[in-house]
């Protein structure tokens, strides 16, 4: 009877300790959990094939990112690929849906991309090199689920002229320190001052990183429209010219799906 | 190691196991279920301070008096709320002037304190600009006027607190904190009675404040302002030292204080004052920084309801124009000899503010929202986007859509729908009935009959919608009768049990069984009927003022038991509860029997239950006695034994109880700082916060067809929580399995047109509800690894759909509007947007299958057409069928054009290779010329579109066929017809070419052993 009583004590003596968290213990446990960071910085690019579901139709989505900050959004429409958004290091693209054309992103994005572009494949790799701030405000409940809320504060962003911060609240499953919802305020346009959310979860491994499978992008108390990953590649080979804004008519951006 | 690791994991699981059940609270209960917010914002409500960015005019926050704090980043013209998730009552807003962008305060707790004011709780903190909020302390401070932050330094404060209005408190006075609000010190404090009104800094010099302290005092009975110790004082020493500077001001007692700096020149101050004697009140100025006063102006408009318009206001860029707060508001352009009224505008103006850099743009802040005027308030524009709307209490009809009935302060009596097409609109509203609005019916059998009140039931209005016809039936005192006492929102009601029965209560229940046309007397006085409670015609101090807000020993609440017309209970406002059971011959008071509850606390609401004639719940409210506590009892006995339902779980008092309609131990709770859900008869209650501010719910109602909870808030309008059956099955068993399903009621088709809406982007619009079948399941767990999958097949397992499962802990609600995926397009140079179009399916039964990780979950849902058609099934049928035959072809036609496209891919591909370029060429050109009649293959999707071929054809009849609801018409069929045999041609035509042409092709290439043709079989390219 009295080892018990020990051995509940102890008990409650580690979930004391596991308790007195802080920031930077917090993030150290989430990057081992995902797979560590040697594995993490031996990711050179990333590339998801995906679906979303709209309007009764299921668009399929690929994503490239690699460690130089360049990327590629693309989704099929009835047969045709269309690059949502691409960025080559230097400029900022997407193919306009009317003109199937390509089109330059305007400055002030061009730059916000710039700007994060040295946060693939994790934003919290060397956080404090990069300039970045971390800060634990607390516990909170989301998604039925004990958090660990944690402050992000990236470089400044821009927003119509003006340098704003660049704030994203993470929560961390108190039990598997993993992020399952972060927060961000909308810094401009029509909906600016209303909170954004992104919500993960179908976390699966692949070559020993953990990625999060279902991506949930949504405005705060609103429906979201769920991406379902159905693959990830690491370290794929990738023709350069993939992200580069096409000058000419005919490498429009548009081509014919597979 | 791991061993012991995952035994220690074991054992905790075990103990925590063994010690308790899992107690059925948290926020993982409500999941995804989400408030719905319906405004309305036309007639909009108080807003109570004003305050803007120092150097950037683009930002403005308005504090509120129950519907939190909002911002402008826009200059004012839209608004966002960003205090939803603490007390919605404010004080006052503040702009750190040394980080603007980032630092702001709220000091919560209305300072216009009229009878309805909320309460606050404290003072907070924003370090981003209002993105996340801290509480800063000063907790029982109940009202905070003014926040003076240092110009050089954040981390020094001054906070004015007017503290406590129903009681004595020592947190009053002048606080000052010098560690940016971690701890404060009282500075400067009168006595329990009389608080800091206003705290005012010089412009220049930080060293030197001006604060006014006011004696006053409320009680549920009675309200005096003023006395011995209001008084106007200065500080030039940052506060160490306080001075009175009355030189000028009249002797005797004074009441409320306003004050202001010029901030263009400092030594300019003015003052508002109400005194003993009336020719002396109003407009005082200063030249001398207040030592010494000179009389200016005693107009009306200065000297009105002092209590409730207490507000000066200069011109950042010149000391001689001023604003004061009152009933109209009052603009001086001469320093103060003169004031002219401001423009038409809701009146009761609260607060002004003048733009930075213009001073001809000003806002203004009212009982009936925020005005904005761009030429110094001669003319003013509504800002149509503050749903901060403060109903007492609401209603439903029976309709479809079902109307909400509610009334407002100072802003009438009026009803509108819960649904409407394009969302719930401005223009939706209709109104029925002036003044302030408290409690609006209607006749349960007859729509277009209701009923209405304004203040102290001076009317009580019967309104026929159809005739446009209102008549006056409040009951009149007949011979013998002493004189009737109504309270300010005097209790009425209509009857569960008899369509044309009517009871208003004064101190007497009256019942009509006639509308109202004729009355009678069921019972003796019910109240305390303390004579000391009753001279309101004394009360307000030294400024009279017998609204009739202040009417005591009243009736409150009557409930007509819905299971015996002859149960009626009766709640007073001086803490009676009084219930008859045989149609108000007899009267039996039940309060004696209702432990721990302090004596004349207000009965707010009492609840006949549905699950037992005996039952009934009543709901306390102590503010007014300063008791700040919840009170919510339950009988069983009719009240000859009374229960507390209520936990350390609730935060605020309450004024509002709602019985659910199905499980008798599900009940909502209203109270000042939102709603408490328990789903176990009042063991544990639980705050619902999904899109649900920390607001005052000052009535609930629930809905028999929807299931819907109806909130009548006193702050941010009407908010619906739709369908609350899934909480009826929350019980203890399901929280042990990793996944429930919760049945839902089967899901309606609707068929209605998506027209609708006219409302510009500025106004305010309510949201619909969603009319998609739904999937509700409880998961004990978060999905947070693996993956989780969720599709709907028909009763033979034919995938129908696939959908997007939720994973968190607790209510997961998933949403199917009963589509199929919409069909596989021919890919052509553009898009089909006819062929984007998902069918509907048929109504019946669909399996719903969730995949999670190696385990299967099935339930069943059912779809309906809806009961308001125009169709027949055999009509549906029809349509069904066309619209499947339509989608068919288009995905043979996106099959047909996918083989051709693969065919010149070869052809392409083997061009070089010499024995086959001449078939190869021929062919090229037949294929294209018959791919140009299919799809269209130049142009864009804009204004550079190119002729429609074939497959826009079809698209556009697969889509107007698959849109509507009924039969195709004959012109359709006809068309379907001209499109299936063109359809055909090019099918032949290809077929020619394929087995033709193409066929020797291939039989060349296999002769020179090139690649084989590759391409997916029909199965599976239409996959999706």
């Amino acid at each position: 009877m009295k080892k018990i009583a020990t051995f509940v004590l102890f008990l409650i003596g580690t979930q004391m300790v596991s308790t007195a968290q802080t920031a930077e213990e917090i993030v150290k446990t989430y990057i081992e959990n995902i797979g560590g960071e040697e594995a993490l910085r031996n990711i050179k690019n990333v590339k998801m094939t995906a679906k979303v579901d709209a309007q009764g139709m299921t668009l399929p989505l690929e994503m490239i990112n690699t460690s130089e900050g360049k990327m590629i959004v693309s989704f099929e429409f009835q047969g045709k690929k269309m690059i949502q958004q691409a960025f080559d290091g230097e400029t900022s693209w997407g193919v306009n849906f009317m003109t199937q054309k390509a089109e330059k992103a305007d400055a002030e994005q061009t730059e916000n991309i710039k700007r994060e572009a040295g946060d693939f494949p994790e934003a919290f790799l060397d956080y404090e090199k990069k300039g970045y701030q971390i800060e634990l405000i607390g516990k909170e409940t989301m998604e039925g689920v004990e958090c660990f809320k944690v402050k992000f504060t990236k470089k400044p962003l821009l927003a119509d002229g003006e340098e704003v911060e660049n704030v994203t609240y993470y929560y961390f499953d108190t039990e598997n320190y993993i992020p399952i919802l972060t927060e961000s305020e909308i810094k401009s346009g029509q909906m600016k001052g209303a909170i954004s959310q992104t919500v993960f979860s179908d976390y699966q491994e692949v070559e020993g990183v953990y990625f999060a499978f279902s991506i949930n992008s949504r405005l705060k108390d609103g429906q979201g429209q769920p991406v379902t990953i159905e693959k990830v590649e690491v370290n794929v080979d990738i023709d350069d010219s993939i992200f580069k804004f096409p000058e000419t008519e005919e490498e429009s951006g548009t081509e014919e799906g597979k | 190691m791991k061993k012991l690791v995952l035994a220690i994991f074991a054992l905790s699981t075990l103990v925590s196991n063994a010690q308790q059940e899992i107690p059925l609270k948290g926020k993982e209960l409500f999941g995804d279920m989400k408030a719905r917010h319906i405004g309305p914002a036309l007639m909009s409500g108080r807003v109570t301070d004003i305050e803007g960015h120092p150097s950037n005019s683009k930002v403005i926050y308005i504090g509120t008096a129950g519907g939190g704090v909002w911002k402008s980043n826009d200059g004012g013209v839209m608004f966002n709320p960003i205090f939803d998730d603490y007390c919605q009552s404010i004080g006052c807003v503040a702009v750190d002037p040394n980080q603007p962008d980032n630092v702001v305060w709220v000091g919560t707790g209305e300072v216009w304190t009229r009878n309805s004011v909320s309460v606050g709780d404290g003072i907070y903190k924003s370090n981003d600009g209002g993105t996340t909020w801290q509480k800063m302390g000063l907790d029982k401070s109940d009202r905070i006027s003014s926040i003076k932050i240092h110009p050089k330094n954040s981390d020094v404060l001054y906070v004015g607190v007017l503290g406590a209005l129903w009681g004595d408190s020592e947190e009053r006075g002048v606080y000052k904190t010098t560690d940016g609000g971690k701890t404060w010190e009282k500075i400067f404090y009168i006595d329990n009675k009389t608080g800091c009104s206003d705290l005012v800094m010089d412009p220049i010099d930080p060293n030197i404040m001006y604060a006014s302290f006011w004696e006053y005092r409320r009680t549920a009975w009675s309200f005096s302002s003023g006395g011995a110790n209001s008084a106007l004082y200065k500080t030039v020493d940052g506060g160490k030292t306080w001075n009175k500077i009355h030189n000028g001001f009249p002797k005797g007692k004074l009441g409320r204080i306003a004050v202001a700096v010029a901030p263009s020149n400092s030594k300019i101050v003015y003052s508002v004052l109400e005194t003993e004697f009336p020719d002396k009140n109003g407009l005082y100025k200063s030249e001398d920084g207040g030592a010494s006063w000179k009389h200016m102006n005693a107009d009306f408009g200065l000297v009105v309801r002092p209590f409730y318009f207490s507000r000066i206001v200069v011109d950042p860029t010149n000391p001689d124009v001023l604003v004061k707060a009152g009933l109209y508001g009052s603009i001086s352009k001469d320093g103060g000899s003169t004031f002219k009224g401001l423009g038409a505008m809701h009146p009761d103006i609260h607060d002004i503010w003048f733009d930075i850099k213009d001073s001809d743009k000003m806002f203004a802040a009212t009982d009936g929202g925020l005005y904005r005027s761009l030429n110094q308030c001669v003319t003013m524009e509504m800002i149509e986007n503050l749903p901060i709307s403060q109903f007492y209490h609401i209603a439903v009809d029976n309709q479809e859509p079902y109307n909400v009935y509610g009334g407002l302060q100072d802003n009438g009596s009026w009803y509108g729908p819960s649904s409407s097409p394009g969302g719930v609109e401005a223009r939706d509203w209709e109104v029925i009935g002036v003044g302030d609005g408290f409690r609006v019916y209607p006749h349960p059998t007859q729509p277009h009959i209701m009923y209405s009140e304004m203040q102290g039931a001076e009317n009580v209005w019967r309104y026929d919608a159809k005739a446009r016809q209102t008549r006056t039936i409040q009951p009149l005192p007949v011979e013998g009768d002493p004189k009737l006492r109504f309270n300010w929102n005097a209790a009425m009601t209509t009857s569960p049990n008899n369509p044309d029965r009517f009871y208003i209560g004064s101190q007497f229940l009256h019942r009509s069984n006639d509308k109202g046309d004729n009355w009678e007397k069921i019972s003796p006085d019910l109240t305390t009927n303390n004579k000391a409670k009753q001279n309101q015609e004394n009360s307000g101090g030294l400024s009279k003022d017998n609204s009739g807000a202040e009417n005591h020993c009243t009736i409150f609440t009557i409930a007509e038991s819905p299971l015996d017309e002859n149960i009626i209970w009766v709640g007073t406002d001086d803490g009676n509860v009084q219930v008859t059971q045989d149609g108000g011959k007899t009267w039996l008071n039940t309060t004696p029997n209702i432990a721990g509850l302090p004596a004349n606390t207000w009965c707010y609401h009492i609840e006949a239950s549905k699950f037992g004639k005996g039952i009934a719940y009543a709901v306390f409210d102590g503010h007014t006695k300063n008791d700040m506590k919840t009170y919510a009892y339950k009988t069983s006995d009719f009240g000859k034994t009374w229960k507390s339902i209520v936990t350390d779980d609730i935060y605020g008092f309450a004024r509002s109880l709602q019985e659910d309609l199905e499980n008798e131990n599900l009940l909502f709770l209203g109270t000042e700082f939102g709603l408490y859900v328990t789903v176990d008869g009042g063991m544990n209650w639980s705050k619902f916060t999904n899109n649900m501010p920390s607001v005052a719910v000052h009535y609930l109602e629930m809905h028999p067809k929807t299931n819907d909870l109806i909130m009548g808030t006193h702050g941010r309008g009407v908010i619906i929580l739709d369908d609350v059956s899934p909480l009826r099955q929350i019980k203890p068993e399901i929280l042990e399995k990793p996944l429930v399903f919760l049945k839902t009621p089967p899901a309606i088709l609707w068929e209605e047109s998506t027209f609708g809406g006219t409302s510009t982007e500025t106004q305010f619009v309510g949201s619909n509800p969603s009319r998609s079948a739904k999937i509700i399941y409880y998961l004990s767990k978060r999905h947070t690894f693996g993956k989780m999958t969720m599709k709907v097949v028909d009763m033979e397992g034919k995938e129908v759909t696939t959908l997007s499962p939720g994973k968190q802990k607790g209510i997961n609600i998933v949403e199917w509007d009963g589509v199929m995926k919409a069909p596989k397009v021919a890919t052509g140079k553009t898009f089909s947007f006819g062929g984007m179009t998902p069918p509907r399916v048929k109504a019946g039964k669909y399996k719903v299958v969730i995949e999670k990780g190696k385990e299967q979950f099935e339930t069943e849902i059912e779809l309906k057409y809806t009961p308001n058609t125009v169709f027949t099934l055999a009509e549906r049928d029809e349509q069904f069928k066309t619209t499947i035959e339509l989608y068919k072809m288009t995905e043979d036609l996106a099959y047909l054009v996918y083989e051709l496209d693969e065919m010149l891919k070869y052809i392409e591909n083997n061009k070089e290779q010499k024995s086959l370029s001449k078939q190869g060429a021929v062919l090229n050109s037949k294929l294209n010329d018959l791919k140009k009649t299919l799809v269209i293959t130049t142009g864009d999707n804009y204004v550079g579109a190119a002729e429609p071929q074939l497959r826009e054809k079809l698209g556009d009849i697969y889509s107007k066929v698959a849109g509507y609801y009924g039969k195709p018409s004959n012109s359709e069929y006809q068309n379907i017809k001209l499109i299936t045999n063109r359809f055909n041609k090019a099918k032949t035509d290809f077929e020619t070419i394929k087995k033709g042409l193409f066929a020797k092709y291939l039989s060349s290439a296999e002769k020179i052993e090139i690649k084989a043709m590759e391409i997916k079989s029909y199965e599976e390219f239409v996959k999706k």
